[in-house]
């Protein structure tokens, strides 16, 4: 992965010592909280409804050892002994004190990680496929561009004031793990005629209160212009982005009011101009951060151990197997997801405990390297095959070896009204509820893959317009309620979610889901046609006549 | 009838202001303002504000329940409370997070 | 720049006692009387300092009528009309002067500070410093006494103006027109046949270097010409001579900050119904630049561009060359669309004049702003305004990616990065 130079730790720790001293000025009463409030935000300090929020920056979810167990030590150390990871393949710290924030950005700096860009309407953290380098059907490792994005936009002086966050993703392969199309911008990797390897670049997809899909602007962009061309898209954002209304800011709205035929022309003409100058990427450049991405020294594949032999004889770890393993480039290798979804656990939550004993796994089992995904697990990419039951033995201590990887039990959810100050509803009970009514493995398997996304409010941290069944905490007249939607998909089959009626209470989710379930069984032709397929081959109509019938 | 809420400058902690002018973080020890003392509030929130110690100000509305205060909304009942599952306590004041008007 | 050559200074109590003694000791109208006393009391240490404008005659004639020989300096500023320096050769044979000496500004100073010679569309106190203060602090080392032709009538400010002046640097300024009103100047003209400067006929009254001075109205106070739209009335000579023009006093409201300090500020807001061929120092907003196309091309002075943040550059690219600074509007801190507009300017416009920030501007926001080609703020933000006299810029000294034409020359690696300018600070 890509390690700090001179450069990048003199940024950084600048940046530690300005925020020391703006702290300092905050609590000396030099700095008003209307004046503190942006430099807070720009460095990742929200106030929440309890404490402050730290929110710290995983560059595309990509982390080592060292780095998680610093993670863990500054869970305990000025926490308490817990972290929550996000969509954005980022980490939370629920209840730092002002004054020692500070040392956590410092002591942070040692491992090369910072909160920068983890609010404000900037550039925020760039995410990614979260088996990048590792996947079997990847086209390309995108993290090497997603550094040189990193880089870009770090602290860009034209983009730090944009309308609103401008979030990009993006991806090396086919099948797309990153949601690349609810982005502002989304770019897969893409093969031209002559198979050299670009990017395919969407527009104007995002979640919120106004979910829509990104749609595609450019075929092909080759890597050595792809900085040119996110400038002149952002720079045209920047200038014709909407201000008046902050519901109406980000730049899926400026794509769907003035359609995506003037913005391409304004970006197109923008990039004609700014083409070929100082942000060509020079092909050294490209290789010189490559290197930092090399593979690891992978050992031959040996033919004494498989998938399906290592699940004989014993369930669970069969559906570990089953569930938590994603295929790899490499012969002999496998990713392995790690749940961060116990059942009646709080979903992306991990003990400062857990996250040493990820970080020690990672050390001795896949080459020091983790990733955090946007579906709030973790993941160590490069297992050995004949050492995954070593690690399912270790994670099976630590409450770390549910296997539910894709399954209903394996939602994303946000914190809700427990912990979030724009909230209007908990999220995480619902989470908990839902978990438990569904979380024996055989009914599990028996529902196969189903993704149920829990927001507590229209933000959509949770992401469930993109839910096959998404849930939406609302607030009618002081109770909590809750909607219901079919049909999301993040993938690159992506579709909002529909939704299914009127809301309803916390305890009628588990049963209203139980109907959508019942339905889906009910309907499916075989066992092999998942919930999203059959939804998507009739449509909601029974899916409706079940969630209304009571 | 309304408290008046705010969250302190070092810790983040929710705290109330109470009839001895200090803010505490328990909200059963909150002034309660009657419809007629309300006027009193703005110049309340005004001097919290002038303190720098004191975040996100603001009048609440609460009921009294078998002689508890308790919230109007979910929102400040959670923010009163700590979080509900798994419960966890609120965000304890040390010695140098006191704020008094 | 150079400091002040005055390294000892006299401290003689005395001399102060003598001066305001001096003072009472001539009538209103008694030049001869005030000139005679100068040279009798400083002798060969004493010099004369005249524009040649339109009114030095009288001084001159009276100083050539006392001592012809006195040392008399003559600041070509470079930037004068050439019918001031024809003046200059025809009053030394009229009047017999002996010894006119010429300064002119230092060349490094002007390759240093105005090397495309234009420091006076947007900085006209560095202009006079360099091309007045500094010569003439250089030429008058040595001389204990100089003789102005300052007049009370000629500024509000100059009302309590007297006949002899202790300076901070404890030299003695001899001012033999005090008391001299505008009938005086003319008559004296009149009854010794003098000749009038050239452009005295065109409404001249008050004449310095071409670029700031313009004809005076009937009625408006003789100097109103000079500098007109400036918020300065007297030119660095008429300064102290501590080495430096002070720093423009912090008043309330906007103050522009510039490499590094508050300055006086020469642009002033445009008259709602201000006709735009003939108004100077203002900022135009765009819109009314595209509206006025033709005015504003026939406009002669020293003019700004006011671009708000919804307005497009692009509008009046053709037209960015005929303005000296370009104010880009920040309705509030968090409207970024400036920040491109700047970069546009310098990028793709190659525009070369100042650019400055007004409006709501953080201190934290500076070093982006300097980056995207501001050099010029003109702060309404108090916090900011303390920050920035402080000293205080938040800025990181290092930069991931390349902004603007001279960041990272293309090529060079490592690509996306390099150190910081070094930072914004006052000395």
């Amino acid at each position: 992965m890509y390690r700090y130079d001179e450069f990048d730790l003199g940024f950084v720790s600048g940046r530690v010592d300005q925020f020391r001293d703006q702290v300092r000025r905050r609590i000396a009463g030099e700095l008003t909280e209307e004046q503190f409030r942006p430099l807070r935000l720009m460095n990742g300090l929200y106030l929440q409804l309890h404490a402050y929020m730290l929110r710290v920056c995983v560059p595309y979810g990509t982390m080592n050892a060292p780095q998680l167990r610093k993670l863990a030590h500054i869970a305990r150390k000025y926490d308490r002994g817990y972290g929550h990871f996000t969509t954005r393949q980022n980490i939370q710290f629920n209840w730092p004190r002002l004054q020692d924030v500070p040392d956590i950005l410092e002591e942070l700096s040692e491992v090369e990680m910072h909160a920068i860009q983890t609010s404000g309407n900037c550039i925020r953290n760039v995410t990614t496929d979260q088996f990048a380098g590792a996947a079997a059907d990847e086209i390309i490792d995108p993290r090497p561009v997603a550094e040189i994005i990193r880089q870009w936009s770090s602290l860009h002086p034209e983009f730090t004031f944009l309308p609103r966050k401008f979030k990009i993703a993006i991806t090396g392969a086919p099948e797309d793990r990153a949601a690349v199309r609810f982005h502002d911008i989304g770019l897969m990797a893409q093969e031209d005629e002559a198979g050299e390897v670009g990017w395919s670049v969407y527009v104007g997809g995002g979640m919120g209160r106004t979910p829509m899909i990104g749609q595609r602007i450019r075929n092909f962009v080759p890597h050595e212009d792809l900085l040119a061309y996110l400038e002149s898209v952002l720079r045209v954002y920047n200038r014709y982005g909407r201000r008046d209304n902050k519901y109406k800011a980000r730049i899926k709205i400026l794509v769907h009011e003035e359609g995506l035929a003037t913005i391409r022309e304004q970006v197109d003409s923008e990039f004609e101009k700014v083409r070929g100058g100082i942000l060509t990427l020079p092909e050294e450049e490209l290789s010189r951060i490559r290197a930092y991405f090399a593979p690891p020294q992978f050992v031959l594949s040996d033919d004494r151990f498989n998938l399906a032999d290592l699940k004989r004889n014993d369930a669970g770890f069969a559906r570990f197997v089953e569930y938590n393993s994603h295929p790899h480039r490499q012969a002999g290798y496998t990713s392995l997801t790690i749940s961060l979804k116990p059942i009646g656990g709080v979903p992306g939550d991990a003990t400062a405990e857990q996250m040493e004993v990820v970080a020690d796994l990672a050390e001795r089992f896949s080459f020091n390297e983790l990733r955090v995904s946007h579906e709030q697990n973790l993941v160590l990419p490069h297992v050995a095959i004949r050492d995954v039951r070593a690690v399912y033995d270790v994670l099976k201590e630590y409450a770390l070896a549910e296997a539910n990887v894709g399954l209903i039990t394996d939602m994303i959810t946000c914190p809700g009204l427990d912990y979030c100050a724009l909230a209007n509803a908990r999220s995480i009970p619902i989470a908990q509820d839902l978990a438990r009514r569904f979380g024996t493995p055989e009914r599990q398997a028996e529902i196969g893959p189903l993704k149920i996304n829990i927001s507590g409010c229209i933000n959509a941290c949770g992401h469930h317009h993109v839910g096959h069944i998404g849930v939406l905490g609302v607030e009618k007249k002081g109770t909590e309620l809750y909607q219901l939607t079919l049909g999301g998909d993040a993938s690159e089959s992506a579709a909002i979610g529909d939704i299914l009626g009127p809301g309803i209470v916390a305890e009628a989710v588990p049963d209203a889901v139980e109907r959508l379930v019942q339905t889906y069984l009910g309907l499916r032709e075989t066992k092999d046609e998942t919930f999203i397929a059959a939804v998507k081959r009739v449509g909601a109509v029974p899916f409706r006549e079940a969630y209304l019938a009571t | 009838m309304q408290i008046l809420t705010a969250n302190e400058l070092l810790s983040g902690a929710s705290v109330y202001f109470g009839d001895d002018r200090h803010w505490h973080q328990d909200i059963q020890r909150a002034r309660i303002f009657s419809e007629t003392e309300a006027s009193e509030l703005d110049g309340l929130i005004a001097a919290a504000v002038a303190t720098k110690r004191l975040i996100s100000v603001a009048a609440e509305k609460v009921r009294i329940d078998k002689g508890r205060v308790v919230a109007q909304r979910l929102r400040e009942r959670i923010r009163a409370e700590g979080p509900t599952s798994p419960r966890h306590a609120v965000q304890p004041l040390r010695e140098s997070d006191h704020v008094s008007l | 720049m150079r400091h002040s050559p005055i390294t000892t200074k006299r401290t003689d109590p005395l001399r102060a006692m003598g001066i305001i003694a001096l003072n009472g000791m001539f009538g209103e109208d008694d030049t001869d009387g005030v000139i005679r006393k100068a040279v009798e009391m400083f002798g060969r240490d004493l010099a004369v300092v005249s524009s040649f404008g339109a009114d030095s005659v009288v001084l001159l004639h009276q100083v050539a009528a006392v001592d012809p020989g006195l040392p008399v300096f003559f600041l070509d500023t470079g930037k004068h009309f050439s019918e001031t320096l024809q003046y200059v050769t025809d009053l030394k044979a009229r009047l017999g002067l002996t010894d006119v000496r010429t300064l002119v500004p230092d060349s490094k100073d002007l390759e240093r500070f105005d090397p495309e010679g234009r420091l006076w569309e947007n900085d006209p106190d560095s202009c006079c410093h360099i091309r007045k203060t500094e010569p003439l602090n250089a030429a008058l080392e040595g001389f204990s006494a100089w003789i102005t032709g300052r007049k009370r009538f000629q500024t509000a400010e100059r009302g309590i103006l007297p006949h002899f002046e202790l300076t901070g640097d404890e030299r003695v300024k001899i001012n033999p027109l005090a008391y001299w009103g505008e009938d005086d100047v003319a008559a004296h003209k009149k009854a010794h046949d003098l000749p009038e400067h050239p452009l005295f006929a065109d409404g001249y009254t008050s004449i310095g270097c071409a670029p700031c001075t313009s004809a005076v109205q009937d009625g408006e106070d003789a100097r109103a010409g000079r500098w007109r739209g400036l918020n300065k009335a007297e030119c660095g000579i008429h300064f102290d001579f501590n080495g430096e023009i002070a720093p423009a006093e912090v008043k309330n409201g906007p103050v522009l900050f510039k490499k590094g300090r508050f300055v006086a500020d020469p642009f002033k807001p445009l008259a709602e119904n201000a006709n735009l061929k003939g108004v100077r120092y203002v900022h135009v907003p765009l819109s009314k630049v595209k509206d006025n196309l033709a005015a504003i091309r026939q406009n002669p002075h020293p003019l700004g561009l006011l671009i708000e943040s919804s307005d497009r550059v692009e509008d009046v690219a053709g037209e960015l060359d005929r303005f000296s600074s370009v104010a880009i509007s920040f309705p509030a801190f968090g409207d970024g669309r400036g920040y491109s507009t700047a970069r546009l300017l310098r990028e793709r416009y190659g525009y070369r004049g100042e650019i400055r920030a007004v409006g709501d501007v953080l201190t934290d926001q500076i070093g982006f702003m300097v980056r995207c080609g501001f050099d010029a703020f003109v702060v309404a933000n108090d916090a900011t305004k303390r920050a920035l006299e402080a000293g205080e810029l938040a800025e990181v000294s290092v930069y991931m990616q390349p902004v603007g034409l001279t960041e990272v020359p293309v090529g060079t690696r490592p690509f996306l990065r390099k150190p910081g300018k070094p930072v914004t600070r006052r000395p």
